[in-house]
């Protein structure tokens, strides 16, 4: 757990999958600049699980899940710093993001 | 900033130290007394989880009445790790939107699947 997003796009999960996949394919989301990512878990079409750098030095998990839907895909999406042990959290900010 | 997140976040990962931040965030103050007459642990522990709180600089002793020691939240202390969590979401917000444009712009029409 970490923060969760999420977003249904109009495009099978193979479309979806490879602009995860490919370096070209990132590129057109994630920009020129976004910081080289390091795949730990690869389920074609279902889960990528990449490692990444942030601005501030930290090493972040980035989860991607694939549903396939019955007109294109949901894409949803968990970032969880491993120092940082957010799932036990919410509860906590909850309070503060108010 | 993240000499600082880490350890907060780390302080907080605990769930009995999560629940007297809370308490601190509703009542302003508390006490050892206090916070052992509330939570299912002994007067030791519960001094040692504040000990932990104050070393995440999340906690600070409140300008005393007497000799009661009183705990208050550090103003501030909570912002680093809630602007991480936020600004996160906000970046994730954004990025999907920009992986939806562009991987429907190069779409394989789904519709005719």
């Amino acid at each position: 757990m970490g923060v969760v997003r999420e977003v249904d796009i109009d495009a099978p999960p193979e479309d979806v999958w490879d602009a995860l996949v490919t370096e070209e394919g990132r590129e057109r989301w994630l920009g020129e600049d976004a910081p080289p990512v390091e795949i730990e878990r690869f389920e074609p079409h279902h889960r990528l699980v990449w490692q990444w750098e942030g601005g501030d030095g930290s090493v972040s998990t980035v989860d991607f899940r694939i549903v396939a839907l019955p007109a294109g895909s949901r894409v949803i999406v968990t970032e969880t710093a491993p120092a940082l042990p957010l799932a036990s959290l919410c509860a906590a900010f909850a309070l503060v993001a108010a | 900033m993240s000499d600082q997140i880490g350890p907060v976040f780390a302080a907080l990962a605990d769930p009995t130290r999560r629940t007297m931040v809370q308490s601190l965030l509703r009542d302003g103050t508390t006490t050892v007394p206090t916070l052992t007459a509330a939570l299912p642990i002994s007067r030791q522990a519960v001094a040692k989880h504040l000990a932990t709180l104050d070393g995440a600089g999340l906690i600070e002793r409140a300008p005393g009445q007497g000799r009661e020691v009183r705990y208050r939240l550090r103003e501030g202390a909570l912002a680093p790790a809630a602007s991480w969590l936020t600004e996160t979401q906000h970046e994730w917000d954004d990025r999907l939107a920009r992986l939806k444009a562009s991987v429907e712009a190069a779409a394989r029409p789904s519709r005719t699947r």
